[in-house]
């Protein structure tokens, strides 16, 4: 049963490769823009380049998880999730993490080239890479919980965003202050740590949240 | 064979403080075949959703073998499959690749179940399609793709909502044929319809709906 | 069962038409009471002088506004889990007033801020989390409005709520520890004045009159919940025909 899932997934994602590379390529754009505001000085961005990560992440995984059960409530799927007998925790849980690959993994594996652009050191870049790693989990997650809040709307293109956030905040916080801290030369591995446990605080209990998002949702 | 009664008791239903429908009661029991017909607005969808427990309802209950089907120790979700309006079929997805992803919600298809899935296809005519994306397809081999599910299913229940949109004359047939076959196997089907297909079908229970 | 809850609004709202208004009455002159104590009654602070005394604003209203919060996601729970008709209305009812006594905390703040700080506004831990408590008051609160189907929306927000009140304290955790990193200039502590009794007292009272205050808006809006949801039902028409 997994397998056919994990499989329907992947063909999914890979049938449309813009899936995979319009994020990557989003993340980037955005990237990009800043020295073009903020101007080309070094100094500043060592001072400012964990913001500038973390918020185009933000902005990144706010786009790609707006709208990740419209497809399947307009095609009726969602109904036949709520009338199955399977566990439907199981799938939802794979969609995020399958989700995640292809959205975040991406951005995670080009922190090197960001890197070289901004002239981060290598520790630095190491500690964003880590921050990206158990941070952004978080961001799909609560995103996709966004999403199926708003589902039984027809229009709720900002609306998501408005309301999901706020409950970004602590996951931008300590990320940033834990990349912020290494680049002081001062220990991380505190907000590392609290940022580990947000991960396995959100990542089990989404799947069933979801479920339950999803019932009410349907319901109108 | 496994008895199942279905009751509905006095159902009433809101959507957004307006009557959807009310007092609506059903006796059902292995076998039997229930059309609900009505024009358009009259509550044909809403009931069925109802039926399968994804729509709430006001006052009344829907009870299988007396236990009603939102309690705990309900075994009402491994006796029902439901075909919406809606085909729920991935767009990007083969015809082939749709059935064995919607199998894995139906425990009762089982595993490696290819034979069966190519049974099934056979059955409503879409084998050659089988690799076909549904956004290749016409609207009625959409249906027919989305009907196959019924082949595959063991379950008892089958809570259809137009399943005879888009499909024409000749497969209408072998669907009726199908749902004759699960009555035969004790069976129950629940169908909306704006057209009465069921001249050649016994044990048939009609339930007349009217606009609010 | 469906016929009690609904008996149960009726009653709600028959029987709270005058202990509103007596309440509404009573608060208004409770609280001027309270503004006189606090304003010429409690003693000068040495080291701020008069400017401390807007904490007799300021302060009541940073407790409600958490507090509302709690028992929006509280009633939100019961309202999901026992489906209780009036907790889904106090619920959601909640959100307006906690969303008010959280721009009174800020405006009091940021005028308290100018003769403190020098400047309305300082990125303050306190300050922050009030600021950020006002974003998920104002999620709940356009949520529920983009829904027209408000039954659905009561669910979906109430959902909201209590998520939002598990992250309460992780917000506030998150922003105290960003606070202490970012130590900028010496931050006077507010809720903690050098504090002498009679100081504290009207504190109190005015938390006390805070309270009533809330009770009272929270009578009206019911009431008028109550009539939004009812408006059709025929014991509403009989009440308007009387």
């Amino acid at each position: 049963m997994i397998n056919i899932l994990i499989k329907k997934e992947l063909s999914l994602y890979f049938r449309n490769l813009n899936n995979i590379f319009l994020p990557l390529i989003f993340f980037f754009l955005i990237i990009s823009i800043f020295p073009l505001v903020l101007g080309p000085e070094k100094t500043l961005f060592n001072k400012i380049i964990p913001g500038v990560i973390w918020i185009t992440a933000i902005l990144t995984t706010l786009l790609t998880s707006n709208n990740f059960f419209k497809e399947d409530f307009n095609a009726g799927i969602i109904e036949t999730y709520l009338t199955s007998d399977v566990s439907i925790e199981i799938v939802l849980f794979i969609r995020i993490i399958v989700c995640w690959i292809f959205t975040c993994l991406p951005i995670v594996i080009f922190i090197p080239i960001v890197s070289i652009l901004f002239d981060i050191t290598f520790q630095s870049s190491i500690v964003i890479l880590l921050t990206l790693v158990i941070g952004t989990p978080i961001l799909i997650s609560i995103g996709i919980f966004g999403s199926a809040l708003t589902l039984g709307l027809a229009k709720n293109n900002i609306l998501t965003p408005v309301i999901i956030i706020p409950f970004y905040i602590p996951v931008l916080i300590f990320s940033a202050s834990a990349i912020q801290s290494v680049s002081a030369g001062l220990p991380y591995d505190m907000q590392i740590y609290i940022l580990a446990s947000l991960l396995t605080l959100v990542l089990p209990t989404m799947p069933y949240l979801l479920k339950y998002t999803l019932e009410i949702s349907i319901n109108n | 064979m496994n008895k199942i009664e279905i009751s509905v008791n006095s159902a009433t239903c809101y959507k957004n403080n307006n009557l959807i429908f009310e007092d609506i009661n059903i006796e059902l029991k292995n076998g039997d075949f229930m059309l609900i017909i009505g024009p358009n607005g009259c509550g044909k969808t809403t009931l069925i959703k109802s039926l399968c427990g994804i729509q709430k309802l006001e006052f009344g209950n829907i009870l299988i073998n007396n236990l009603d089907i939102h309690s705990k120790n309900s075994e009402y979700i491994e006796n029902i499959i439901y075909l919406g309006h809606k085909n729920s079929l991935n767009n990007d997805l083969s015809v082939q690749e749709n059935l064995e992803y919607l199998s894995v919600f139906d425990s009762s298809v089982g595993s490696n179940n290819f034979d069966k899935i190519k049974n099934a296809m056979d059955y409503f005519n879409i084998y050659k399609y089988k690799d076909y994306m549904i956004s290749d397809l016409s609207e009625g081999n959409r249906k027919r793709t989305s009907l196959a599910r019924l082949v595959l299913s063991k379950k008892k229940i089958w809570l259809l909502d137009e399943p005879l949109s888009f499909l024409d004359n000749n497969i209408l047939d072998s669907f009726v044929s199908l749902i004759k076959r699960h009555q035969a196997n004790d069976g129950i089907v629940i169908a909306s319809t704006h057209y009465d297909f069921s001249k050649s079908i016994s044990n048939v229970k009609y339930l007349k709906m009217e606009t609010k | 069962m469906n016929i009690s809850k609904i008996a149960n609004l009726k009653f709600f709202y028959t029987k709270t038409q005058r202990i509103s208004i007596y309440l509404s009455f009573s608060t208004f002159v409770l609280f001027c009471i309270g503004i006189y104590w606090g304003l010429f009654i409690a003693p000068e602070d040495y080291l701020q002088g008069n400017s401390y005394r807007i904490m007799y604003v300021h302060v009541p209203a940073a407790w409600l506004s958490l507090q509302t919060y709690m028992i929006m996601a509280v009633t939100a729970f019961i309202a999901l889990v026992w489906k209780i008709k009036i907790m889904e209305i106090i619920s959601i009812q909640c959100a307006p007033i906690g969303a008010f006594f959280t721009i009174i905390a800020l405006v009091t703040g940021m005028i308290w801020g100018k003769p403190t700080w020098g400047t309305y506004w300082v990125w303050d831990a306190r300050l922050t989390s009030e600021l950020i408590l006002l974003f998920l008051y104002i999620g709940v609160i356009v949520l529920y409005s983009s829904f027209v189907d408000k039954r659905q929306a009561i669910k979906i927000t109430s959902l909201l709520s209590i998520i939002g009140l598990i992250n309460i304290p992780i917000i506030h955790y998150s922003v105290e520890w960003w606070n202490t990193l970012h130590q900028g200039p010496t931050v006077t502590k507010f809720d903690k004045p050098s504090a002498h009794i009679t100081m504290l007292l009207p504190l109190l009272y005015m938390f006390i009159v805070f309270n009533l205050y809330f009770l009272a808006v929270m009578i009206q809006r019911i009431r008028l919940g109550i009539y939004i949801r009812e408006k059709n039902s025929k014991w509403m028409e009989d009440l308007s025909n009387d």
